[in-house]
């Protein structure tokens, strides 16, 4: 395979990507069809901040934004049936039976050690311990712009860690497990190991205070953006859209086997942040994974970064010594 | 282990069409074997698959192994197959692991608020104090927002749910986890006195988990029938369909 250079480097060397938005997929269908699936997701966004904007405070709460999260990701299963994007990954009864494992995690195990290592946890221990208040000015910035600046810190933090992870081997240890995955369906965005899915949710949010309302409306945007990253739902973007936020066609990209291919696209919800640091890859790729797509038991994803790290710690310790001058 | 082995093994049985021999039929059957991570031996009648690290897009791949047979039989012999697989199993032992965390949450959080009832009393007084100066600070809308028609906000003290503490406390994980917050801690005396990790999503997750294996288990033994019989019996609709 050739590839294509994008910049400095050569995309699609080793998989399959297409560069570009003019080959990519449309949604096939009826005119109702494919009106619906090119206007529902800016539908939906101003729809979600819409009514977490001007909702009464008795509704505007925490539990109404997790039921919709929870009805948003029915109506995604649903139309991953309706209008798939590749039938190679299409969702099968092992596949959702996997996912739903880590999903579970994530609402059990993970919240109850989050909630005494998690990035909050120890900023709230932080800021307690020399004294210090958040950054309480935030509060008097309009709703909307609080709620940026929310998701815009998390992203921001979160494209350095997950570029990090990409770039430093042991960080790389627990992030390559995620990567194991040969298709997008609704639940893979839970799927990696435990210690990865605690790091990839480190912010430093706890150091500002915005009001309660403009954390909802920063749930909603990311809802409304971010649930997306893992379907497999063929959708019209919008081209505003795709310049400003991260697709699934872009985290196809992350994703692909091809290694240059998934060195871009790190932010989770704006993707002009990776246009800002030089690392946005336009384009969608179907052949995902790694060694080849092979798939990893949930067994394996759980010991790779400490049976890998040992290995990796054992190969550099006997090649150490191997070049160690005799006495 | 016959009697409970049906919880991760597929039986079943498929006449062969009239005069068709046990050759034809695999013949027609090995192309379902010749995927990434499978290997097979076929022999007089009988194929033995086994699977490893099989693909996502293998549409057997929730079966680790088993065996096929022709038997003979009146008035045509009949395809036997006995398939089994470890995701089954795992699915059906899910809710008794969360059933079993969930009884470790209750016994963690009984614990927490043994240790810590004695403390916290002790330091209530003091904290009640310090929350109601911090809490005195008036949220104001910005004009705005106001001129946008926003609601006015819930002033502090004004309701017992601490929205901002729970959005917050929703863990944002590849951009897919901002939804969720936990709907059961809103409370703040619960959260202070009660139980600190609460069973529910445990328990929920449990009861899912049960009726997705009741599911997984009805829906994989008709598909894998269907599967056989359109490979057998020329059904195949197209290539790559499930």
């Amino acid at each position: 395979m050739a590839g294509t250079r994008v910049g400095n480097r050569i995309i699609g060397a080793e998989a399959p990507v297409i560069i570009g938005w003019d080959n990519i997929g449309k949604v096939e269908g009826g005119p109702i069809k494919r009106v619906f699936f090119s206007y529902f997701q800016p539908v939906m966004l101003f729809a979600l901040i819409g009514f977490f904007y001007y909702a009464p405070n008795d509704i505007a709460v925490a539990s109404t934004a997790f039921m919709i999260g929870i009805g948003f990701r029915i109506v995604m299963l649903a139309f991953e049936w309706v209008s798939p994007r590749y039938k190679s990954w299409e969702l099968t009864w092992k596949e959702f039976a996997t996912d739903l494992f880590y999903v579970s995690l994530g609402y059990t195990i993970l919240r109850m050690v989050e909630s005494y290592i998690g990035s909050d946890v120890i900023i709230e221990a932080f800021l307690g311990a020399f004294n210090w208040d958040t950054f309480a000015w935030f509060t008097g910035l309009p709703l909307l712009v609080q709620a940026f600046l929310i998701v815009f810190i998390f992203d921001f933090v979160q494209y350095w860690m997950h570029r990090g992870m990409h770039e430093w081997y042991p960080l790389w240890l627990t992030h390559s497990v995620h990567h194991y995955i040969t298709q997008f369906n609704i639940n893979k965005g839970a799927v990696g190991n435990p210690i990865e899915l605690i790091l990839i949710g480190i912010g430093i949010g706890g150091f500002f205070d915005f009001v309660p309302r403009a954390f909802l409306l920063a749930g909603a945007l990311r809802l409304g953006v971010g649930i997306y990253m893992h379907t497999n739902v063929r959708f019209n973007t919008p081209r505003w859209w795709r310049y400003i936020f991260n697709t699934t066609e872009h985290h196809s990209i992350h994703h692909s086997q091809d290694y240059q291919a998934s060195r871009s696209n790190y932010s989770g919800i704006f993707i002009f942040i990776d246009r800002m640091f030089g690392t946005c890859v336009d384009g969608e790729a179907e052949i995902l994974g790694m060694e080849g797509g092979r798939r990893m038991s949930i067994r394996e994803q759980m010991l790779y970064p400490f049976t890998e790290g040992w290995k990796s710690t054992r190969n550099w310790w006997q090649r150490s010594r191997a070049r160690a001058p005799a006495e | 282990m016959r009697f409970f082995d049906w919880i991760w093994h597929i039986r079943g049985r498929l006449p062969l069409q009239p005069g068709q021999t046990s050759e034809e039929a695999f013949d027609r059957l090995v192309p379902m074997f010749e995927e990434q991570g499978t290997s097979y031996q076929r022999s007089d009648g009988t194929l033995i698959f086994s699977k490893k690290d099989q693909a996502a897009q293998d549409q057997m791949s929730i079966f680790d192994g088993g065996v096929l047979a022709i038997e003979p039989g009146e008035p045509t012999p009949s395809l036997t197959y006995n398939l089994k697989s470890r995701a089954l199993l795992a699915c059906f032992i899910a809710p008794l692991i969360f059933i079993a965390f969930a009884q470790f949450s209750i016994g963690l959080s009984a614990l927490y608020a043994g240790s810590e009832s004695g403390d916290r009393t002790a330091e209530r007084g003091a904290e009640d104090t310090a929350e109601e100066e911090e809490e005195e600070a008036e949220i104001r809308l910005h004009p705005i927002d106001r001129w946008l028609g926003a609601p006015e906000p819930k002033q502090p003290g004004e309701d017992e749910e601490d929205d901002a503490t729970e959005a917050r406390a929703a863990s944002d994980v590849r951009g897919e986890r901002a939804d969720e917050t936990d709907g059961d801690a809103t409370d703040e005396d619960e959260e202070e006195d009660g139980p600190r990790h609460s069973p529910g999503p445990a328990y929920v997750f449990a009861a899912i988990f049960a009726a997705v294996y009741l599911g997984g288990r009805v829906l994989e033994d008709w598909l894998i029938k269907r599967r056989f019989r359109r490979r057998l019996f020329d059904e195949e609709p197209a290539p790559g369909s499930s």
